[in-house]
Order: C-alpha cells, then sequence, then structure tokens
C-alpha cells in the first residue's frame, strides 16, 4: 500500500495504480472523458488534470493527467484547486468550440459555468472529441475495425478507406465507450448497423430472441473456443433447459 | 475449506425469496437490481429448480469476454464481472450455456452471480434450505472439479 493526501485526506492506495483510481474511490467527482477501465490510459482529453506536490518538493508543484500518473508515496493532490479549475475550464471552453451540440459537452462545461465557448465554433463540428477509446477498444477486444484517419483539422475516427469496415464483427462496444454519444448505430432486433456495415443478429431456437450478431458469435466460436451450440438458444432458453435437466435428476432421485 | 452455493431442488417451493433477497442485496443507486437467480419450472408437478450461476471450472463466460472484465475471486472461487470494465458487448450472455450472465436492461448492466462476497444473501433467506452455502473439505472440491 502506499499512503498519499487527497484533499487533506491521508488514504491508501495500491501500488501501481493510478491517480484517478484513488481519486475516485474517494468519490470525488472529477471529469475523465477519455478514461475507461478495459482500455490502457491514454491521456488524450487532458480534463483529469490534478495539482501534485510533495512535503519535501519546497513547495514546488506540477499539475499532471491523473489517469496516466501512477501513485506515489507521500504524493499530496488537490482536485478542484482555483488553477486546476481554471486548467479544467479552458479545456472545456476548447471542446466547446469543437463540438458545441454534444450535449455530454455542454452539460459538463455547464458544470464548470461554461454556457457559450469564448473561441470560435469549428464549422461542420462533430461530436466527436478524437479521444481514441472507440479506436482502443476495437483494438483490445482483437478487432481492429476502425482508426483515426487523417490529421489536424481534418482528423475523424472512420473505417478504413471510410467504406464498410470488413473487420467489424457489429459487437456495439465502441458506440457503448463513447463518452459523446457520436457513434450511432440501428437495430431493430432482427438487423443492427453500425459503421455502415449490416448485421444479422442470431436469434434463438426456441422463443425467436435476438442475442449477438452472426459474425460476433463466429469470432466467439473460432478464437475463443465457445462451442457453437451455445449460440443456439439465447440465456432465458438456457436457464429453462438447465431447470428442466435439473428437474428430472431430481424427479428419478423421488421415483427410486 | 472453501464453500460451495448447495441447491436442492427437492426442497424448493417456488416461494421465489431467493429472487427478492439477490435483488436487494445487489442495489443499483438504492433501488434493487436484477436478480441473478431465478426458481423455474422443474418440468413435473411441485418442483422448482432454483437456476444459479455454477461458478464452472472453465467458464464460457470469462472466456467470452475480450476485455477480461469476468475474473475469478480467488477467496470464494466466484467468477466476478467487473462493471467498469464491461463494454455491454453481450458475448459472456450469449455465450453462458446456463443463461447466467444476465443483461439488466433497467441499469444498462451485465451482472451475474458473485456469490456475494463469500455470504449468499439468497442461501440466508432461503426459509426451506434449498438453497445453502456449505464448507466442502478441499479433497471433494479436488475430486470433482
Ligand atoms: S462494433 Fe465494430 S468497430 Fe465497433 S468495437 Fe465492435 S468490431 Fe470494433
Ligand atoms: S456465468 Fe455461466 S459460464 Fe460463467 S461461471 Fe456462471 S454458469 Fe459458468
Ligand atoms: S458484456 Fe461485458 S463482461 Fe460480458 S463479455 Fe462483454 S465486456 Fe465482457
Ligand atoms: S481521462 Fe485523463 S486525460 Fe482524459
Amino acid at each position: 500500500m502506499v499512503n498519499i493526501t487527497i484533499n487533506g485526506k491521508l488514504v491508501q492506495a495500491y501500488e501501481g495504480e493510478m491517480l484517478l483510481a484513488a481519486i475516485r474511490r474517494e468519490n470525488i467527482d472529477i471529469p475523465a472523458l477519455c478514461h475507461h477501465e478495459a482500455v490502457e490510459p491514454y491521456g488524450a482529453c487532458r480534463l483529469c488534470m490534478v495539482e501534485i506536490t510533495k512535503n519535501e518538493w519546497d513547495g514546488w508543484k506540477n499539475h499532471v493527467t491523473s489517469c496516466l500518473y501512477p501513485v506515489e508515496e507521500g504524493l499530496i493532490v488537490n482536485t478542484h484547486t482555483p488553477t486546476v479549475i481554471e486548467l479544467r475550464k479552458t479545456i472545456l471552453d476548447l471542446f466547446l468550440a469543437s463540438s458545441p451540440h454534444s450535449t455530454v459537452i455542454k452539460k459538463l462545461a455547464a458544470e464548470y459555468g461554461i454556457t457559450r465557448t469564448s473561441y470560435e465554433e469549428v464549422p461542420d463540428s462533430t461530436d466527436c472529441i478524437l479521444c481514441g477509446l472507440c479506436t482502443r477498444i476495437c483494438d483490445k477486444m482483437g478487432f481492429s475495425a476502425i482508426s483515426a484517419v487523417g490529421r489536424g483539422h481534418g482528423k475523424e475516427i472512420a473505417p478504413p478507406l471510410k467504406e464498410p469496415p470488413p473487420d467489424c464483427v457489429g459487437c456495439l462496444s465502441c458506440a457503448y465507450i463513447c463518452p459523446t454519444h457520436y457513434i450511432q448505430f440501428t437495430d431493430n432486433g432482427k438487423e443492427r448497423t453500425i459503421w455502415g456495415k449490416k448485421f444479422k443478429l442470431l436469434r434463438c431456437e426456441k422463443t425467436g430472441l435476438p442475442t449477438i450478431t452472426e459474425e460476433f458469435a463466429a469470432y466467439l466460436i473460432k478464437h475463443r473456443e465457445i462451442p457453437e451450440d451455445y449460440f443456439k438458444i439465447n440465456d432465458l432458453s438456457h436457464r429453462r433447459e438447465l431447470a428442466l435437466k435439473m428437474g428430472q435428476i431430481t424427479q428419478w432421485g423421488r421415483e427410486a | 475449506m472453501k464453500a460451495r452455493l448447495i441447491v436442492n431442488p427437492n426442497l424448493c417451493t417456488g416461494c421465489r425469496t431467493c429472487e427478492l433477497a439477490c435483488s436487494f442485496t445487489h442495489m443499483v443507486g438504492g433501488k434493487p437490481g436484477l436478480s441473478r437467480i431465478y426458481p423455474l419450472d422443474g418440468g413435473f408437478k411441485d418442483l422448482y429448480v432454483p437456476v444459479v450461476c455454477l461458478q464452472c471450472e472453465d467458464p464460457a463466460c470469462a472466456k467470452s469476454c475480450l476485455v477480461d472484465a469476468i475474473t475469478r475471486n480467488p477467496e470464494t472461487g466466484a467468477m466476478v464481472l467487473d462493471e467498469q470494465k464491461c463494454v455491454r458487448c453481450m458475448a459472456c450472455v450469449a455465450a453462458c450455456p446456463f443463461g447466467c450472465s444476465l443483461f439488466d436492461r433497467i441499469n444498462n448492466l451485465v451482472v451475474k452471480c458473485d456469490l456475494c462476497d463469500g455470504d449468499p444473501a439468497c442461501a440466508h433467506f432461503c426459509p426451506t434450505k434449498a438453497l445453502e452455502y456449505k464448507p466442502i473439505e478441499e479433497h471433494i472440491l479436488k475430486s470433482t472439479g
């Protein structure tokens, strides 16, 4: 265990964890838009910035992204100093210029007292803040179907050649993880569309209810050695079957 | 000595107390969560089977999870799902052959039995002892897996 101080309170943190994890355990609310537990920290949004110092640093202070900074013995962390709040405001002000219509950004900015950007709004803006969570989760899952294309102003997240991505299995993890809900998809219970690619959903042989996409199941069968049979029925039908099987065994016991 | 959640359908009356106990133990934002256990029709008169995660030796849920959100708690032996890591891809829900990885639509969470960290509420409240949490000798665990 490592001893650190967060906003004046002495707390214990786990060796090797990042400051953000310790801060969140204390139920202190700081924005961290590009962070998710399923992927490695990345430090793209800069919103999780905090002030750090140590007694032996002679009053010297530093500002770091807490999602990327490992805990250290004796660290003194402050999450809401006037400077930290100012830094966060500047970042939100910029996000508000590049994604002026994002409800998530608008709400967060409003929490920090900003309702209008002091910069010029970007023409043709989107709600994508280029945090890279979608590409990182897709890479982590082993599909790498999408990536950041272009540079600077024209940078955007897209499948290769902006065509329906061949490697996408339609798992929707990217849409789930996107902090601004920018990634759109449709799902009518029969068919799913994401990134312009259409997928057929598997259906339970007993109830007809949809489960995951055929492509996703095929991937799990091939690369994760899940028996093909498991995907024939849905969870409800699996539970019912288990109850009937166990019921039969119990009944044999009663008759014997 | 480790413990196991033992299910005895002979004693189950289908009263669904376990469901309630589970929901109220797994609260989400002050409201009862989705139950991880269901007493279901066993196919014969007055026969109910409480269906709950078997904490498999070779769990399909963990194998299908591409972000390693489901891992075994070495203390309790339970396969535990980390909500903070889960990206709601539904692989585990589709893959579990017993239908015991569940999607809680209301709270947008994927959930499964975690044996309540070694003190299962369902077993506590089951009025007929159809569910019991019992210590098991190490050598029996070894021979049965
Ligand atoms: S839906 Fe497609 S692009 Fe999105 S994470 Fe899954 S495989 Fe990748
Ligand atoms: S959720 Fe299903 S696959 Fe996973 S341990 Fe429980 S019964 Fe086994
Ligand atoms: S739904 Fe969550 S826990 Fe289940 S396989 Fe997907 S990421 Fe893993
Ligand atoms: S969460 Fe730390 S930089 Fe985005």
